[in-house]
């Protein structure tokens, strides 16, 4: 399982890096949203892979053992609100670039 | 008051002298005038009060602690050759004054004159009386800005600016060279301050970076003192007024340069490198600068380079670095300052008087000016050497030194037959100032009849004349004792005899005097017609004009490579700036990783085909994502969400579901915002270049695709070799034990968020906060490009087809359009916020929470829009998003405040249960309030966010090129409608 | 205990936090109200940060107080997230504050006005800076990171234009690339120690397992990247100029201090983390650092030849200081480090003012006098003026303010006498030549050499470009009449440059100031001591 995982990552970062690469701001906008699940997946892996470990406890005495780590999910929960928050900022500025220049070529003029 | 704690005052006094000159109003000649006066009179008065206490090597100081630390404290300093310095500073500063005085015109903003004046008297005397060498870099480059000031004073004129600008460059080179000498020398000293420095010559001259220090240190003393190859910006200094040549380019700037290389006389000079350096500088300087000299047509300018060759004169002297050369290096800066600065002067009053300084329209002024006419020819005789003036003493002096034999037969004859040339040549310039100008027919060229100046802007020239007449005869009672204080200062105590008699008898030295005089007269008679015919420049090296070469250089390096190096060391566009941040990313993770990873371990947990399949299809919808985005964005944001799918059963797979959640609302709302810009990109039909792609697009794909590739490896690489390998002793357990027993809720993920790392998250939410009035504000201001401001194909139709029938109005097939849908969105509104209440309060316990509940809540509200159409929404419901924004951060801040009402830090949670029916037991922690606070945000940002763009589709172009379109456009939305 | 002091190292973040959400409420029309508003929180903050200042400046003293602590939901060390007050991190919240204040009153002329909720970005921005100098946590750094940038993105978007927006989306794309490397880089950290915790990280890289640690060492390069973006670090900083030259002149005054939040961040973990006690990874990345700064410090400067604006002239000194600083750290000598702040200080404030003045000076400047300021010397202007008489042109009072903070700007930005540019390098050259000490007898490495010479050139090639454009500007094109400047825009930058005066009179005791501070961070024993044992309120039995 890790390494499909891993192939996952890598493939989701793979066309993330070569699309954040391409001239035109939507493939960059795509590559982005891309790169970022894989590092989404990225951080929760550093917690290691647990099956039917949820970290949602009952009262009483806790053994550690039988819960996979929370620290992990909760940076990727910051991270999913901020990569959102910075998705749509991009979107719309693309937007407003597009709009000022005439055209989605990144910097603003086509070559 | 000791009398040490004077030397601060004549340093600190000019500068605030300065400050004061330049408050006063622009009128206040007289004014400035007494106050730069009375600053030079005190200065002069400590100095000659001082006098007793430097005399046979006598030396007083003041410290100050300014950065201890860095061995840098404030010390001044004063011994016999400082002392002589500060006589003629303080004195020619003075009759520099009086005659300014007369000179500015009444036009003139003074204050902004005698200010700089001022200060640069200031930096001056700090430059003498410095105790600390890196001090004395400090205000060595004082005087040269103060200077750059002064030359630039008639900033109209752009021969001033380019003076002063390259007076500036060439001196403030100097400047950080000899800082840098300085560190130098302070490392292998030990210390910065100049009597260590002073006690330690052997151990500077011994160590191995002696010579870069005298390189470095020679730098700063040649430039300052216009020495070859440096000369060149002395005479573009001229520009400056006539007071400010007699002052910085006769007495006093220039000479620091010679200054410094006396102050470290001592401790650098006697050595080989000194020796051929410095005389060699000194002895093409003190040539040319005479050779050029003849051939000048500006009285300044002539006197400017023969200013250049006296100081070449002296820098040879102290190139020999014999004790009597320097005694004769240190007698003749005193001279030629007193004779300089009244040539100056009296060039100056010529201007005035006649209104030209070119001697070809200049002659017999003697019978309109006697009085000047005399003492400027007494003073040009000094500068030419004739017996009974202080010149010819020191001159004969420097013969002496040259006539010297020395080892080395080249120099045994340069020296000698080098010193008469020179002299020759400082003779005929001297004759063709004193007979151009003062004798033969009376001027022609001028527009006024000139006549004597008003007697006191003539009284400094009289008295500084007097004085090269008094040296000249009687030196032993005039000019020897402080000359003996000055040398003894720096020669040392066992100071070889040297008599300053007018006679020695017939000898060597007195022989190339005679030979220098006559033939000098000669030569300007033979020179004579020549010179007449008025042709600028000297022949031979006409064309070689220092300040052409200077600023074509200038020009060169620092624009034209410049430009050149910058295009190819940086770029502007995005693509390869990005290029270079994965690069780098790549290479300092795998130099790291390379350098070793470890054993890679097999997966802990069995394979499983679903999942296997699972990422089958999130991978296939990654790749076709990526190929389409360009030519097909809609088939590339599908498949982008399903790719998102995977990852959401991927969290849900390994016991995550608060991320599953999450990841799914927010996946919704991003592939709704991105649906709602698609229709604001240009069309892109696809076309089949592949073929004619060009070779360097194709390289560049090849290199991206491998970049992407390395990454992607690199990523699966560190995730793989992670995960395989057994987690150490990290801080998660803590967590998952105390999140109920401390943290009241069972649902740790969100415990953390909103208890024990609720800072993040408040940090978070403002984020999204700041995002959603980024994007308000853009879009106020957005205007969408011309071709995509029409109506959607499908509109366009629709509305057409309205138009045909008299019984509809345009729009109604459009209202009618997806009516059932509607109508369940409108039902539907009151579930989903039932929905998402329960989302919220579960939050705490079971997936869920604040952050989902809010999106669901957006949601909500947006498929009202989609339902009912931007209006119909905003007739029925208000919603204000930024109040939500703002009272959902306030909340969420006094939530977390309310704990320092009970001493304990921010967010400092406390938490019950309560039953409440139908939901049953749930926690009243205070974090919930903080997640009420989550919540709002998230509504109003989503929400304002979602607006803002939903709105562009009803906005009319701002600008459009098209005729405008025959609906009625409704209005675009004003803040406070948003609001 | 007193609550102001109880709670004194967290309330920059809060202050402004509260202030930009109150600011919300109030709609654009009450634009005055809100400046009003705006401005006192922004000087209430100045006061905090300068007792922030004072109570650092007694850490580690004699009667031992350690530095000041926050731990946050009262949670111990190193579960919960805890702010750290050092004497780095509190003279950076001044610094900023200050900034703050000065670009504040001078965008109270008439940027404020030109786009929506200037005044909640602005504070939401001080509430970044803040929060990314004063947090002891990793993940929580990333977070005020984010909090920064997202503000900085809609300030250097305030007034959107077409410059504006395409500069932005540069600026945006490769910022938001950058952060992913932040986190990839934290995760990968977090992934080997299992911690987030700063000084607990460092207590325990010294016993990571060799096996685990080329993965650590590739996190810490991912982060140090991400880092070096933001800092400008050559070949990453390309976006610096453009963005800088295009954001509106009060945003890019506060800017000013946004490329040393990377450097912070890089000085702070890579002395903490890599120090000495890091075992095997000691000086990880050190020489990196001072090539690639030295390389900064050359492109920088060869920028600012090249630049015709004068607006592009800054970024580029920008640059400059930045690499300045990089190269300082990447030395290695707590010497050298306590020059670089005195440096870091001094150039920030005097960029600071230079953008300020950029606007007005693009005011008064005749039209195209940038391009005038090469070619005329290119092709030379001969025109004779030799007739004319000479008597000196007057210059209008608020002219001549401008030429003098001009002039001040370039003295400080070139390093010449006697203003705090010069002290700061010799007080970074000294320390290179002499290593172990001025007394004692010391060996120069070459690299010494290269890094002194570069400072001394680029300190010259920055003397060229501001003359070059400072002569054009004040003396070659005067304008008619006097220059329209109002106070308040003058003020601030008077302030700003008074400051840089202000070091050089009190460089002793700053100087004493920051080689403590420069001592602590190559020591970081002590640091990450008081980190770990950082108190948390005990039941006081107040709680409900």
């Amino acid at each position: 399982m890790e390494l499909i995982l891993a192939i996952a990552i890598g493939v989701l970062t793979t066309c993330g890096v070569w699309l954040l690469l391409r001239p035109r701001t939507f493939q960059v906008i795509v590559g982005l949203s891309l790169i970022s699940y894989a590092v989404n997946l990225f951080i929760f892996g550093m917690g290691r892979l647990r099956i039917d470990a949820a970290p949602v406890v009952e009262g009483g005495v806790i053994d550690p053992a039988n819960y996979t780590d929370p620290v992990p999910q909760a940076l990727v929960l910051t991270a999913i609100v901020i990569g959102f928050a910075m998705t749509a900022l991009f979107l719309v500025v693309l937007l407003a670039a597009r709009g000022f220049t005439g055209t989605d070529h990144v910097d603003g003029r086509e070559r | 008051m000791a009398s040490s704690t004077f030397l601060i005052a004549i340093v600190a006094i000019p500068f605030i002298a300065s400050l004061l000159a330049a408050i006063l109003p622009q009128s206040a000649r007289n004014a400035e005038a007494w106050l730069s006066a009375a600053v030079a009179i005190f200065g002069l008065a400590v100095t000659i009060w001082l006098y007793p206490q430097v005399t046979d090597g006598g030396v007083l100081r003041e410290e100050i602690s300014w950065i201890p630390e860095l061995g840098l404290n404030l010390v001044f300093r004063i011994d016999g050759f400082a002392w002589l310095f500060c006589l003629l500073i303080t004195g020619v500063g003075l009759l520099v004054v009086l005659y300014a005085r007369y000179y500015m015109s009444p036009k003139d903003p003074v204050p902004r004159f005698f200010a700089f004046f001022l200060a640069f008297m200031g930096s001056m005397l700090g430059v003498v009386l410095s105790g600390n060498i890196v001090q004395l870099v400090i205000f060595w480059e004082l005087t040269s800005i103060t200077s750059f000031l002064l030359i630039g004073y008639w900033f109209h004129l752009a021969q001033a600016r380019d003076g002063a600008r390259m007076a500036l460059t060439v001196t403030g080179l100097g400047g950080l060279g000899l800082l840098l000498g300085m560190l130098i020398i302070g490392h292998i000293v030990g210390s910065y301050d100049l009597d260590v420095v002073l006690a330690s010559g052997d151990l500077i001259k011994s160590h191995p970076l002696y010579i870069p220090a005298l390189l470095l240190v020679l730098l700063g003393a040649l430039t300052k003192s216009a020495q070859f190859p440096f000369q060149f910006w002395l005479p573009h200094a001229m520009a400056a007024p006539t007071p400010v040549s007699a002052y910085l380019h006769s007495a006093t700037m220039v000479k620091a340069g010679v200054f410094l290389l006396v102050r470290f006389w001592p401790v650098m000079a006697g050595t080989d490198a000194w020796f051929w350096i410095v005389t060699f500088a000194g002895l093409t300087t003190l040539m040319l600068g005479a050779y050029i000299a003849i051939f000048q047509t500006d009285l300044k300018g002539l006197l400017a380079y023969s200013t250049i060759s006296h100081l070449g004169l002296i820098t040879t002297l102290l190139g020999m670095s014999s004790p009597l050369a320097a005694v004769a290096a240190i007698f003749h800066i005193a001279n030629h300052a007193t004779f300089k600065a009244s040539l100056f002067m009296a060039a100056g009053i010529i201007d005035h008087e006649t209104g030209t300084r070119d001697i070809r329209k200049l002659s017999g002024l003697f019978r309109f000016m006697p009085f000047t006419a005399t003492l400027a020819m007494v003073a040009s005789a000094a500068m030419a050497g004739v017996p009974l003036l202080n010149g010819f003493l020191s001159k004969e002096m420097f013969f002496t030194e040259t006539a010297l034999r020395d080892a080395n037969p080249f120099v045994n004859l340069a020296l000698p037959i080098g010193a008469t040339v020179a002299g020759m040549f400082s003779v005929v310039y001297s004759l063709r100032f004193v007979h151009g100008v003062f004798f033969g027919p009376a001027p022609t060229e001028l527009d006024r009849v000139p006549h004597e100046p008003p007697a006191l802007m003539r009284r400094p020239i009289e008295i500084l004349v007097l004085l090269c007449l008094l040296v000249g005869i009687i030196p032993g009672i005039t000019i020897a004792p402080f000359l003996a204080a000055a040398v003894v200062s720096v020669v040392g105590p066992d100071t070889p005899y040297y008599s300053l008699s007018v006679w020695h008898g017939f000898n060597i030295p007195l022989a190339m005097s005679f030979i220098a005089l006559v033939g000098g007269a000669l030569l300007y008679l033979a020179l004579y017609n020549y010179l007449n015919r008025g042709i600028e420049g000297p022949p031979l090296i006409r064309h070689l004009k220092g300040q052409r070469i200077f600023e074509r250089v200038l020009v060169t390096i620092s624009w034209k490579w410049a430009k050149a190096l910058e295009k190819l060391l940086g770029t502007r566009r995005l693509q390869p700036q990005l290029a270079l941040l994965v690069t780098l990313a790549v290479i300092a993770a795998f130099i790291p990783l390379l350098a070793g990873v470890g054993p890679l371990a097999a997966s802990p947990t069995p394979f499983d085909p679903a999942f296997a399949l699972v990422w089958a299809v999130g991978i296939a919808c990654a790749i076709v994502a990526t190929y389409q985005a360009k030519f097909h964005r809609l088939v590339a944001l599908v498949l982008l969400g399903g790719a998102g799918l995977m990852t959401c059963i991927t969290f849900v797979w390994f016991s995550a579901p608060d991320l599953a959640v999450t990841q799914l609302l927010v996946e919704i709302v991003t592939t709704v915002l991105i649906l709602l810009g698609l229709r604001w990109l240009p069309k892109r039909v696809e076309f089949h270049t592949e073929d004619g792609l060009s070779r360097k697009a194709r390289f560049r794909r090849v290199r991206d695709l491998a970049l992407a590739i390395v990454a992607g490896c690199g990523m699966a690489l560190m995730s793989y070799a992670i995960m395989t390998r057994p987690a150490g002793q990290g801080i998660g357990d803590f967590f998952l034990e105390n999140s109920y027993k401390l943290g009241g809720g069972t649902n740790v993920v969100n415990v953390m968020l909103v208890d024990f790392r609720g800072f993040d998250t408040l940090g978070e939410i403002t984020v999204l906060g700041i995002v959603a009035l980024t994007v308000f504000a853009l879009l106020r201001r957005f205007r969408p490009a011309s071709d995509s401001v029409e109506k959607p194909e499908q509109q366009r139709i629709q509305n057409a087809f309205d138009d045909q029938r008299p019984d509809r109005n345009s729009g109604d097939t459009i209202n009618e359009y997806l009516m059932i849908p509607a109508v369940i969105m409108q039902w539907l509104f009151p579930v989903i916020i039932v929905l998402a209440l329960h989302v919220f309060l579960r939050g705490h316990d079971q997936p869920g929470g604040g952050f989902a509940a809010g999106i669901i809540m957006s949601v909500a509200f947006i498929l009202q829009y989609m339902a009912g159409g931007t209006r119909w929404v905003e007739e029925r419901l208000r919603i204000l998003p930024v109040i939500w924004i703002g009272s959902g951060l306030l909340l969420a801040l006094l939530t977390g405040l309310g704990s320092w009402l009970f001493g304990y830090p921010f967010m400092t949670t406390a938490f019950q249960y309560a039953e409440i029916p139908f939901i049953g037991r749930v926690p009243m922690a205070t974090a919930l309030l903080f997640d009420l606070g989550v919540f709002n945000l998230v509504v109003g940002a989503t929400v304002l966010i979602l607006i803002a763009l939903a709105h562009q589709s009803v906005r009319a172009p701002r600008v459009s090129r098209r005729p405008p379109p025959v609906v009625r456009e409704e209005a675009p939305p004003s803040p406070e409608e948003i609001r | 205990m007193h609550m102001l002091t109880d709670h004194l190292v967290i309330l920059p973040i809060l202050l402004p936090l509260a202030t930009g959400a109150i600011l919300l409420f109030l709609d654009d029309r009450l634009r005055p109200v809100k400046a009003a508003i705006n401005f006192a929180s922004t000087l209430l903050l100045v006061v905090l940060a300068a007792l922030l200042v004072r109570h650092a400046a007694e850490a580690g003293q004699a009667d031992a107080v350690g530095n000041a602590t926050y731990p946050l939901g009262n949670w111990p060390v190193p579960f919960g997230i805890v702010l750290v007050a050092d004497r780095l991190s509190a003279l950076l919240v001044l610094l900023t504050s200050i900034l703050g204040l000065c670009a504040l009153a001078f965008s109270l002329a008439r940027w404020h006005a030109v786009g929506p909720s200037f005044h909640s970005l602005f504070q939401f921005l001080l509430m970044g800076l803040c929060g990314a100098f004063l947090t002891g946590d990793l993940f929580n750094l990333f977070v005020f990171f984010e909090v920064l940038l997202a503000a900085s993105y809609g300030l250097a978007l305030h007034g959107s234009g077409s410059a504006r927006v395409r500069a932005g989306l540069h600026y945006i794309a490769i910022n938001l690339a950058a952060s992913s490397l932040f986190l990839i880089g934290a995760a990968l950290i977090y992934g080997v120690v299992g911690t987030l915790n700063m000084a607990d990280i460092a207590a325990r890289v010294a016993n990571v397992a060799d096996a685990d640690r080329g993965l650590l060492e590739a996190g810490a390069g991912i982060l140090g990247i991400a880092f070096l973006v933001k800092a400008g670090m050559w070949p990453l900083g390309f976006w610096l100029p453009n963005t800088y030259a295009a954001a509106s002149a009060p945003v890019a005054a506060l800017f000013a201090i946004m490329t040393k939040v990377g450097i912070y961040a890089v000085l702070r973990l890579s002395l903490l983390v890599f120090g000495d006690e890091a075992g095997a990874s000691a000086g990880f990345g050190h020489a990196f650092l001072l090539y690639g700064g030295m390389a900064t410090i050359a492109y920088g400067a060869i920028g600012a030849l090249a630049s015709q604006s004068t607006a592009r002239l800054s970024g580029n000194l920008v640059l400059v200081s930045s690499g300045t600083l990089l190269a300082a750290i990447g030395f290695g000598n707590a010497g050298v480090v306590s020059g670089a702040l005195f440096y870091l200080v001094s150039s920030t404030l005097a960029i600071s003012a230079l953008f300020l003045l950029v606007e007005l000076v693009e005011r008064i400047r005749i039209e195209g006098a940038d391009i005038l300021a090469v070619t005329m010397e290119a092709y030379g202007d001969d025109e004779e003026e030799d007739e004319e008489q000479e008597v000196g042109v007057i210059i209008p009072g608020a002219l001549a303010v401008l030429g003098i903070s001009f002039a001040i700007c370039a003295l400080v930005l070139s390093g010449l006498p006697p203003l705090s540019g010069f002290l700061a390098k010799f007080a970074m050259i000294s320390p290179m030549l002499n290593p172990e000490g001025l007394a004692t007898v010391n060996e120069v490495s070459p690299s010494a050499w290269w890094l002194a010479g570069l400072l001394i050139f680029s300190g010259f090639a920055a003397l060229i470009a501001l003359t070059r454009t400072g002569i054009n500007t004040f003396w070659a094109t005067i304008a008619e009449g006097p220059a329209a400047v109002r106070v308040i825009e003058i003020v601030p930058v008077i302030v700003l440059l008074g400051l840089c005066v202000a070091m050089v009179v009190l460089a002793g005791p700053i100087m004493t100031y920051l080689e403590a501070a420069a001592t602590a961070l190559h020591a970081p024993a002590g640091y990450i001591a008081d980190v770990l044992a950082a108190p948390v309120v005990v039941d006081m039995g107040a709680a409900p």
